[in-house]
């Protein structure tokens, strides 16, 4: 039996203090000086261990509070009020919402599984990826143990251009020539970020996280760096500008090219194939409404990998913009129609906020996603991006100390593994290659609200 | 803006409930004046510690403010009148080790005060008495 792909995790402190919902307003003025009283008696010691840190003056009640309410409810002399606290509700926008910035928090901290004990008090269906439910019909059948022993539920994926049936001449020899494929353990790649603070320390931080859970990183011709040589086997490097004015040595080493789409795309991949015919090239293409016949025309050109980028919300750049996992639905359908689906492996990326986003999308037919975001809020980012705009990082992301950063990637992505597994196992799927485009196994809200809704329309 | 004010460290501390946009709003001015203003947004500002004030100088500010809402217009009823209590005693810390007790500024925020965050920081950076580098920041 192979080895099971692990990651291994252990907690990585935040260096600064965690934004939580609310605030504690204690006022000391009007004790009564109780003799057993409702601060001393917190079952967290919120009070016992308060601190301020001097940084972000933020005090430690904010970050430790467990919102339970006792000290609010029991001191007799009303002296303890709690607030929405204003940085939490600062956190990001409306979509990288503050629940799922503290969520990534946690996971980058612990590398568990984030599990709210209250049950879900959430709607059922909501915009973009909460659209869509998976299928939980196996949850209570063995598969499960695939999760925590006796079966293997494999995330491998593989990413390069594949036969659709091999050809073998008259004495059985085989005629077609295997294509170079590269393969990952979890269906995840990390992403350009689209916006960073400068990102010396944040690229080693990214190219060692990587690393240590064999994946790739994608790394701009901007950013590259001779320092970055020792991680040459997990970057993918995305040639932005002339191909012909980089280092031929390094082309000839890498595994994973990405270049972007554009008139002379094929021209660039056949240079490219000339210099090393052993890497996948990757095409990088804005999603868009004509994305479906850019695909189809790009695979019939004998193209490896097609990433198709959403923006960071995860929309696409119609006029009237459509999300991603509807467009990547489109792609993949428009392939399986004309047969060439198998041939071409799919990247998708933007907007993958969640772990559960990761599982839909390669319901919707994605082989892989590549993740951007998530990677800066594991590294402690609020998505407030000033840095953007030019203003100095609350939490001073680029001095991060890249063997920190990587532990909390890595924690981070184990739990989005764990969680995959946890997807795959309810619904009885044990390799995520056979999850891909698996559309059968799950509701979509339209789908769902047009068969109910419909039949009651055509009455009049 | 005063210039001389422009080169000094400012510590904002002010209560979330004046201005529901400050983040965006306050942007402009850190924009504008970079690393040397820090804003401290406060569930209300009750919540303030004379010790927040103590490190903010000791994290090398030169004035200090802390905003509050108008008089009797506290959520929490009284967090502006115990806000300037605490306000009063860190003043006599600060005076005690040798700082000057008037670089720490309480303002209430009545009209004609706008209350947008950024247009009232630079309302108050506009008539803020001109004092220089604090001691410690010197250091």
């Amino acid at each position: 039996m192979p080895v099971k792909y692990h990651i291994h995790t252990a907690p990585v402190p935040n260096r600064f203090p965690t934004v939580i919902r609310s605030g504690v307003i204690a006022w000391e003025e009007g004790c009564l000086k109780c003799p057993k009283c409702v601060k001393r008696e917190c079952v967290y010691g919120v009070y016992d261990k308060r601190g301020l840190d001097s940084r972000l003056m933020s005090d430690s009640l904010d970050s430790l509070c467990k919102d339970c309410f006792r000290c609010v409810q029991n001191c007799p002399n009303r002296l303890i009020h709690k607030a929405l606290n204003p940085d939490y509700k600062n956190l990001g926008d409306h979509y990288w919402t503050p629940e799922i910035i503290s969520k990534l928090w946690f996971q980058a901290e612990t590398g568990r599984i984030p599990v709210s004990g209250a049950g879900y008090g959430g709607p059922f269906s909501g915009s973009g990826f909460d659209a869509m439910w998976t299928d939980m019909s196996e949850i209570v059948r063995p598969t499960r143990d695939g999760i925590l022993g006796r079966e293997y539920i494999s995330t491998q994926v593989d990413l390069g251009r594949k036969h659709q049936a091999l050809e073998f001449d008259t004495l059985g020899n085989l005629l077609s020539p295997p294509y170079p494929s590269v393969e990952i353990p979890i269906p995840i790649i990390f992403d350009i970020l689209p916006w960073s603070p400068p990102r010396d320390r944040i690229n080693h931080t990214l190219l060692r996280a990587a690393k240590k859970i064999n994946t790739f990183s994608i790394i701009t011709q901007e950013d590259w760096h001779p320092s970055l040589q020792r991680y040459l086997n997990h970057i993918m490097l995305y040639l932005t500008g002339d191909p012909e004015g980089f280092d031929k040595e390094i082309l000839k080493k890498l595994r994973l090219i990405e270049i972007p789409d554009g008139l002379k795309v094929l021209e660039i991949q056949k240079w490219l194939k000339g210099i090393n015919p052993e890497a996948v090239i990757a095409v990088r293409i804005p999603l868009n409404p004509q994305a479906k016949d850019r695909a189809l025309e790009l695979t019939q050109s004998g193209l490896e990998i097609l990433h198709f980028m959403a923006d960071e919300f995860g929309r696409d750049q119609g006029e009237a913009p459509l999300f991603i996992k509807d467009r990547i639905k489109e792609v993949h359908l428009h392939l399986v129609k004309n047969g060439f689906r198998d041939q071409i492996t799919l990247l998708a990326g933007g907007g993958v906020a969640m772990a559960e986003d990761l599982a839909k999308l390669i319901i919707c037919g994605a082989d892989a996603v590549t993740v951007d975001i998530p990677l800066l809020v594991a590294l402690e980012c609020r998505v407030c991006r000033r840095c953007a705009e030019g203003i100095p990082c609350p939490v001073n992301i680029a001095q991060i100390y890249p063997p920190r950063g990587q532990a909390r990637i890595r924690n981070l992505i184990a739990g989005w593994y764990n969680q995959l597994l946890e997807v795959m196992g309810a619904m009885g799927i044990r390799e995520a290659r056979r999850l891909r485009g698996e559309m059968g196994r799950a509701m979509f809200f339209e789908d769902l609200e047009r068969e109910i809704f419909l039949p009651l329309h055509k009455r009049n | 803006m005063n210039k001389e004010n422009l080169e000094l460290n400012v510590a904002i501390f002010f209560c979330q409930q004046l201005d529901p946009d400050q983040d965006s709003n306050r942007r402009v001015i850190e924009k504008e004046l970079g690393p040397g203003i820090k804003f401290f947004p406060l569930p209300c500002s009750g919540r303030i510690e004379p010790l927040h004030f103590l490190h903010a100088f000791e994290s090398g500010a030169d004035l200090v403010y802390l905003i509050t809402c108008p008089v009797k217009s506290c959520r929490y009823q009284q967090g502006n009148v115990r806000a300037g209590k605490r306000i009063a005693f860190a003043q006599n810390l600060i005076r005690e080790i040798g700082l000057d007790p008037e670089r720490l500024i309480l303002i209430n925020i009545d009209p004609p005060l706008p209350k947008r965050i950024d247009l009232l920081t630079r309302e108050l950076l506009e008539g803020a008495p001109v004092k220089g580098h604090s001691l410690l920041s010197r250091l």
